[in-house]
């Protein structure tokens, strides 16, 4: 799979970085001084990357835990993300990353003390609100989990701290880590959906939708509480035919009570991202709907934007208590 | 061997000297176009040239800009450092494909990209780039006296994915170095050009990636012939006519155009039609 690892020097004789480079035996290993130095150089290509990308482990020196984009949030009053990897295993097309990042090699940051360190000095301070920590917006962090452990690593950490929600953004169908703890409360194991058709086209090298509905049902009746993240809706033909079937499946495998919250929200990217996916994918229907905003961010027309909102919203209310759903744009 | 229908194959090679080059030339069947400033060969089907630079980090940055613009390469042309180098951790002849590259001069270290090494199974192993020629050897790697400056200059002009530099082992600690004549690297470099060949053809599957992403779209080129278009109105409608050619393959975007329409009601148009 990875058969470059780089590694900064400072971190390369911590337990995590050799537990890491020991799961690849086969694999070269180059020292760096920074990760910057293999990752941030502008005339990289992402997509060339992708076809073999690197894995370059790191120390995270500052940034820790972000707010999270304003507006974006399932329920809670703080909303924070944080980022111990960029990229990620799936190659899914409309994905931000590739317009984001100049490389496609996956970035670990190891320490992840700092971080929780980070997280507990951001509970301590808000101590009288309900926050939520979200992981999983810039890589896959439990697809990842058979290499680097987050998760196993972070659920006992949440365990400390009931009032902090803990969400897991993921496509991920590996259990092996909610096998080996018991459920916890304040875990939300949010899956990214959309219809399989959609996704048998769009969602390269992730688990099929049906493989994921499967799994949620799987964690649910375990015990562990399911977030279902319609992010992004895509437009398409038959769109509604097509999502319409999607709710019924989940809903048919998984009960309402198991669900903690539902949120959706379009297609959508800052227009040099999307500059650079359409260079990637010209060929792609999906983004030939998208179109540039008054605020410089592409998205599908308004009219389009609304009509798929208020659909998904009144189809999910055939199954599930509309106080769960949240706006993800 | 190099497909040579597929348009937009272009390859830059910058070699020390002759005795490295010797092989390569003949291999690709390259014939000399220029001898001053630096010699100069081209292959007359393909787009492929090789730049004879001489010794030194100087000579190599030089050498690669003089080519980059004698030879008019795009954007999206492969460039290959090859040549002789010196290590105490390989054997006399082994071909090393290099993923870092390290100066005795200056602090940045250069990291080629890891999609050339795929599946070509050759070596891999750092490089630093000296002054004057390596006796000591005092550091694992591989050392040489151009791909240092070669790679600084080369990855501006081209992506890093495209830009490799491959050395074969000619000295070891203990090496005569007044024994390493023309005939010798000749040898050299003939008993790994298959393993060469193998490199580029690595390359040049990734430049076709690349080549694929910056095409543009089907009637670009006519529909800015027919009116003026500013570069933001370019931008706009390439834009179109790649979201145009996604959803409507079978429909030609100059059936929507009439004579009459300015630019700005061209692209109002493909846009109206693209709403939906």
């Amino acid at each position: 799979m990875v058969d470059t690892i780089y590694v900064e020097d400072e971190i390369i004789g911590t337990k995590k970085a050799q537990e890491i480079i020991s799961k690849f035996r086969h694999a070269k290993v180059t020292s760096i001084k920074r990760f910057g130095e293999v990752f941030n150089p502008s005339n990289q290509n992402f997509r060339i990357q992708k076809t073999n990308p690197a894995l370059i482990l790191a120390k995270k020196q500052k940034g820790f835990v972000l707010d999270a984009p304003k507006g974006f949030g399932i329920g809670d009053q703080n909303n924070y993300y944080f980022s111990h990897m960029y990229n990620c295993l799936y190659d899914c097309s409309y994905c931000f990353l590739q317009g984001m990042y100049n490389s496609a090699n996956y970035l670990v940051f190891v320490n992840f003390h700092d971080y929780q360190n980070e997280i507990e000095k951001t509970i301590r301070r808000h101590k009288e609100k309900k926050m939520t920590f979200f992981t999983g917006y810039d890589c896959d962090s439990l697809a990842m989990e058979p290499i680097t452990n987050f998760i196993n690593d972070f659920i006992p950490f949440f365990s400390l701290y009931k009032k902090a929600l803990f969400e897991i953004r993921t496509k991920s169908i590996n259990n092996t880590v909610f096998r080996k703890h018991d459920p916890l409360a304040n875990c939300i194991v949010a899956y990214s959906l959309m219809p399989e058709a959609l996704a048998q086209i769009l969602d390269k090298k992730a688990p099929s939708v049906s493989a994921r509905i499967k799994n949620m049902k799987y964690l649910a009746n375990k015990g562990w509480r399911i977030g279902l993240r319609f992010d992004p809706l895509i437009y398409c033909n038959n769109w509604k035919d097509q999502y319409a079937e999607l709710f019924a499946n989940i809903f048919k495998e998984i009960k309402e009570e198991n669900i903690h919250s539902v949120s959706f929200g379009s297609l959508r990217f800052p227009k040099s991202f999307f500059n650079k996916l359409l260079q990637y994918y010209p060929n792609s229907e999906e983004l030939s709907f998208l179109r540039s905003n008054d605020k410089g961010i592409i998205s599908y027309d308004p009219s389009i934007e609304n009509e798929m909102n208020e659909y998904c919203r009144s189809e999910l209310m055939k199954y599930s208590d509309a106080r769960k759903f949240f706006s993800c744009g | 061997m190099i497909e040579k229908n597929f348009e937009g194959v272009s390859v830059r090679w910058v070699i020390a000297l002759k005795g490295e080059a010797e092989e390569i030339i003949k291999n690709y069947a390259m014939k000399r176009v220029a001898t001053r400033p630096f010699p100069v060969y081209k292959n007359k089907d393909i787009d492929m040239w090789l730049i004879l630079s001489g010794i030194g980090q100087l000579n190599a940055v030089a050498a690669t800009t003089y080519l980059h613009v004698k030879s008019d390469a795009s954007y999206n042309t492969i460039w290959i450092n090859f040549g002789i180098g010196g290590s105490r951790n390989f054997k006399v002849g082994e071909l090393i494909q290099i993923d870092k590259i390290t100066s005795s001069d200056f602090q940045d270290n250069y990291y080629p990209s890891p999609s050339a090494f795929k599946n070509n199974n050759i070596e891999r192993c750092n490089l630093i780039t000296v002054n004057k020629p390596e006796k000591l050897f005092e550091n694992d790697g591989v050392y040489d006296m151009e791909g240092y400056g070669f790679f600084s200059f080369a990855k501006k002009i081209a992506p890093y994915e495209l830009v490799s530099v491959l050395k074969i082992i000619s000295d070891i600690p203990g090496t005569d170095l007044s024994k390493i004549d023309k005939h010798r690297v000749e040898i050299l470099v003939s008993k790994q050009i298959q393993f060469i060949e193998k490199v580029l053809e690595n390359l040049l599957a990734l430049q076709k990636i690349l080549i694929l992403q910056l095409r543009d779209p089907k009637y670009f080129d006519e529909i800015c012939l027919q009116k003026k278009f500013t570069f933001s109105q370019k931008v706009t409608l390439r834009k179109y006519l790649t979201q145009w050619q996604a959803r409507f393959p079978l429909r030609n975007p100059f059936d929507e155009i009439s004579q009459k329409m300015t630019a700005s009601q061209i692209l109002k148009k493909f846009s109206d039609n693209l709403l939906r």
